[in-house]
């Protein structure tokens, strides 16, 4: 405990270098715990997007599909499977689809697209379609009326034309676009959301009929009433063929998928591709999506499908995601090392600084009698003070930014959302809330202060008295 | 003189200089080093966006590339051809029809932007004819009588053209390259069976040889193995211009590898003498204009006099086509500045640090040349040009060290193998050379000046306030 008071008292005979040094380690430690925040909410984001619009946590597919997704890989769907599955703890819903390609067009227009015979109602337990169906337009018409509209603020009409044929899925979007604030909302809102309307319709099972991708849809030229050709390749080779009306359009946040999605009832989609009761996979909706929970479900469910499927979880479906978030996360790890072995010469110099200004002293010290194994304690003290001081000030502040930040994303308005959307991404940053990354920054700055205080522990082992006390 | 004194004063405790000169050597280094390789990696996602890809300017109809309708012809080459090549910066021109379209195979089925194009121009404009695989074939160079596309390796995985096969040829290859006899004994287990994708090839691999086999020699045997079935056919097809579907079989003449699956995977280029008849449009009909200019930051000059001369055209030029690669080649020098700002932020607390103990342990001597009626201006200058020395001495050792290594690793280049999927999948290569250029070496000197300044502030003042008989009474 005297040790612990000694080494505190010390910390303040220079209260200059310490605040410097402490304020240094707060600063890496700032910098790395919110960029850290930043990235890995970000890849969260994007990975959550892309699952929980498209692959699902889990899927259970014939066993060569993924390796070759033709429609010969297909798997009768039966109900024993269907009632096992959803015997585990873990598994909310099981969602059957049906995936394929097929060449779309209308009229003139062409394009590869991907066709995805679902079943609407249990997608609400996944993908949840009907979050996805545009609810607003900024046609030109509708733009024309909010430009006659007297109460509309000018900025709110400019950025209608920048943002014109957007689609949105839901009115805060849409507001935030248009760079409108939550005070006039209530005032301007109610007549932008008449304006831009945008009629929609549904699919149900049994009903031949679409819903397209935005994106798509404005390619092909495709508007609710229009018809759309698929032509394909089917079960056994045969020639998938079909002419379906366009029920409605959907925006899916990905825009890899926006630009080619076609979603059919799963039996209408059955019956296209000549496969009726087949299924190219059985996508699984969880309750906890925890990575070690996910893992443990996979290894319940392998006992249940049989030797002709195979089960396959979100990384493995995701994985070109995965390399790419990989890399992005090394080099944004590379980034922080830099700043860390900065900081660390930075710790490094002080001490250095102490040692060489206390030399006098310490022999004095070891003269009147403290162990050199005393000095050493308390000096390590002192140097772990100043970086846990520094990196409790730096955690503290980064932990209010990042907690306000996990309530309140970056969400862009107006022409900077303009930006990020042309460039495929969502105009929004996510923070992830306070996790092991944390753990990561004490590690590393508790090896920096330890590093740099071998120097004086072996100088204090090594010293002369004699020479100590001249100097 | 007051130099002088700075520089030397600098070397009276070599020590305490050398750690902080060693820290900001590291920091510039690694941050120098650091961008030089995200620098390289953008480098050549643009030169090859703009050699292999897309070239400098693209003239169509307005209506074209909203959904890139078979009937939006552009009329008459030779007219328009005569008036580009006299517009001054225009190096090369090439003509092509584009039609989307599907590419099948006995098993798989994937849509595709089929190219027609006049092979002898596109070399003049691209250079993606070097890109090809050895051994698959060439860009169009043998003459056949076959209708004749060259594909992407990816789109080659995906149609199942390119497998994997060990045989005893590849066995043989492989203990030739110095892979040891337990390992090839390993894999004759596969012995001529056929593996269509390369993901179950790997996982076959995996499931035979250990961890320690599979890091040593995975990628030599999957180079091995890597087998293209000679005479491969797909056929095309498409609507043609009466909206009639209509295609025919193509025989693959050669696969390329640009580094970027977007590309491989969309792309089916083949002989506009093989498409047209299949079209119903005229030899002297076509799609689009590519014109490959001297040099890439004048294509919008030379673009804006195009579009004077073709005003019914809808002219672009490549940040236009591309707005994601001009948005990171305009915005990546300011993420690179911000980059080393924080590096030298962090350093300028140990240079604080180590200047405040500088003008603290020098009290005596301070107050002594104050007395002896030094000014304080030239007080203040001497710390801030110690300051100033002790960055730039690091500065430049770690520039130095970073010229140094990033022409070490430029010659061979660095791969990240390990990240190949996820960079090709966006366009970018995994094996990078990295690249500098000799601004940011500027830039990078001129911020290590401000940080040595804005660091001698503080201690700098520190020195004015003291008094002269005061501090000459301290010991």
């Amino acid at each position: 405990m005297s040790n612990f008071i000694m080494a505190w008292r010390n910390l303040w005979r220079n209260r200059r270098r310490t605040f410097i040094t402490s304020a240094s380690v707060l600063f890496a430690v700032f910098f790395a715990l919110f960029f850290r925040s930043l990235q890995l909410g970000s890849y969260d984001h994007m990975f959550k997007n892309a699952i929980e619009s498209y692959t699902g946590y889990i899927q259970v597919q014939q066993k060569d599909y993924w390796d070759e997704k033709i429609v010969d890989n297909t798997f009768t769907y039966d109900s024993d499977l269907d009632q096992q599955l959803l015997a585990d703890n873990n598994v909310e819903a099981t969602i059957p689809r049906f995936e394929s390609f097929a060449l779309a067009s209308n009229g003139p227009q062409t394009k590869g697209v991907l066709v995805m015979g679902v079943d609407p109602e249990k997608e609400q337990h996944l993908s949840k379609i009907t979050d996805k169906m545009v609810k607003y337009r900024l046609t030109e018409e509708s733009i024309n009326r909010i430009k006659q509209d007297a109460d509309v603020p000018q900025k709110v009409k400019e950025l209608a034309l920048l943002f014109k044929d957007n689609a949105y899925t839901n009115s805060s979007r849409l507001q935030l676009d248009l760079g409108i604030s939550d005070k006039d909302a209530p005032l301007v809102m109610p007549a932008i959301e008449t304006y831009s309307r945008f009629e929609n319709g549904s699919i149900n099972l049994r009903e031949p009929g679409v819903l397209v991708g935005n994106k798509l849809a404005e390619y092909l030229k495709l508007g609710i009433g229009d018809t759309i050709v698929l032509i394909g390749q089917g079960y056994h080779a045969s020639t998938a063929a079909g002419k379906y009306e366009i029920k409605g359009i959907v925006k899916i946040p990905l825009p890899d998928i926006d630009n080619k999605i076609v979603y059919l009832p799963l039996d209408i989609c059955q019956e296209l591709y000549n496969a009726p009761g087949n299924l190219t996979s059985l996508a699984l909706a969880v309750h906890d999506n925890s990575d070690k929970a996910i893992e443990a479900t996979i290894n319940r469910i392998e006992n249940v499908v049989s030797g002709e499927q195979r089960i396959i979880g979100w990384r493995e479906m995701n994985e070109v995601m995965v390399s790419q978030m990989d890399a992005d996360n090394k080099s944004g790890m590379i980034m922080i090392g830099i700043l860390y072995l900065v900081i660390a010469f930075g710790v490094f110099g002080t001490v250095l600084m102490l040692t060489a200004e206390r030399k006098r002293e310490f022999g004095v010290l070891v003269a009147i009698g403290m162990q050199k194994k005393k000095l050493a304690t308390i000096m390590t003290s002192e140097m772990l003070l100043i970086g846990l001081l520094g990196m409790l000030a730096g955690s503290l502040v980064a932990t209010i930014v990042i907690l306000y930040g996990v309530d309140h994303p970056i969400i862009f308005k107006g022409s900077m959302a303009k930006m990020f959307e042309d460039y495929g991404m969502e105009p929004k940053m996510v923070f992830m809330g306070i996790n092991t990354y944390f753990l990561w920054q004490m590690f590393i700055v508790a090896l920096m202060v330890l590093l740099s205080i071998s120097y004086p522990v072996r100088k204090i082992f090594g010293m002369k008295v004699v020479n100590a006390l001249r100097a | 003189m007051i130099w002088k004194t700075a520089w030397k004063n600098i070397w009276r405790n070599k020590i305490r200089s050398l750690v902080v000169i060693i820290s900001i050597t590291i920091g510039i280094f690694g941050g120098v080093f650091a961008v030089a390789v995200m620098n390289g990696a953008i480098d050549q996602r643009v030169d090859a966006a703009l050699n292999e890809e897309i070239s400098h300017i693209h003239m169509n109809d307005p209506a074209f590339r909203d959904n890139y309708d078979i009937r939006l012809t552009l009329d008459n080459p030779d007219r328009l051809l005569d008036t580009i090549e006299a517009t001054p910066g225009v190096v090369a021109v090439t003509f092509r029809t584009i039609i989307t379209g599907m590419a099948n195979t006995a098993t798989k089925s994937t849509g595709v932007q089929i190219v027609g194009i006049d092979p002898e121009k596109e070399k003049s404009v691209f250079t993606l004819y070097k890109t090809t695989i050895p051994g698959t074939g060439s860009f169009f160079e043998e003459e056949s009588r076959y209708n004749q596309a060259y594909i992407g390796e990816d789109l080659a995985k995906e149609l199942n053209i390119i497998r994997y096969i060990v045989d005893d040829a590849v066995l043989d290859t492989l203990a030739a390259k110095g892979v040891p006899q337990s390992v090839t004994d390993k894999l004759k287990a596969f012995i001529d069976y056929h593996f269509r994708s390369e993901k179950s090839f790997k996982q076959e691999i995996k499931n035979v040889l250990n961890a320690n086999e599979q890091r040593e020699y995975g990628s030599m045997i999957l180079d091995a193995a890597w087998s293209f079935r000679e005479r491969s056919r797909m056929t095309l097809t498409f609507l043609d211009k009466n909206q009639v579907q209509t295609g025919a079989v193509f025989r693959i003449a050669g696969i390329f590898d640009v580094r970027n699956s977007m590309y491989e995977m969309s792309q089916v280029l083949v002989k506009n003498s093989d498409l047209v008849p299949l079209t119903g449009l005229t030899p002297d009909q076509f799609h689009q204009v590519i014109i490959k200019v001297d040099d890439m930051q004048s294509a919008p000059a030379i673009k804006a006099a195009l579009a004077k001369k073709f005003p019914g055209l809808e002219i672009l030029d490549w940040k236009e086509i591309q707005p994601d690669l001009a948005m990171m080649t305009d915005m990546i020098e300011q993420f690179y500045a911000i980059f080393m700002i924080i590096i030298l932020a962090a350093l300028a607390f140990g240079i604080v640090n180590t200047m405040l103990m500088v003008v603290l342990e020098r009290t005596k001597e301070l107050g002594m040349l104050t007395a002896i009626g030094m000014n304080k201006k030239k007080v203040f200058s001497m710390i801030m040009l110690e300051s100033i020395f002790l960055s730039l001495v690091g500065g430049v050792v770690g520039m130095g060290i970073s010229q140094a290594i990033i022409g070490l690793t430029a010659r061979n280049g660095i791969n990240f193998s390990n990240y190949q999927e996820g960079l090709e999948a966006l366009g970018y290569t995994s094996h990078i050379y990295p690249v500098i250029s000799p601004s940011f070496f500027i830039l990078v000197t001129i911020l290590i000046i401000i940080t040595g300044v804005l660091s001698s502030i503080y201690p700098a003042l520190k020195a004015l306030k003291l008094d002269p008989a005061e501090a000459l009474r301290t010991e």
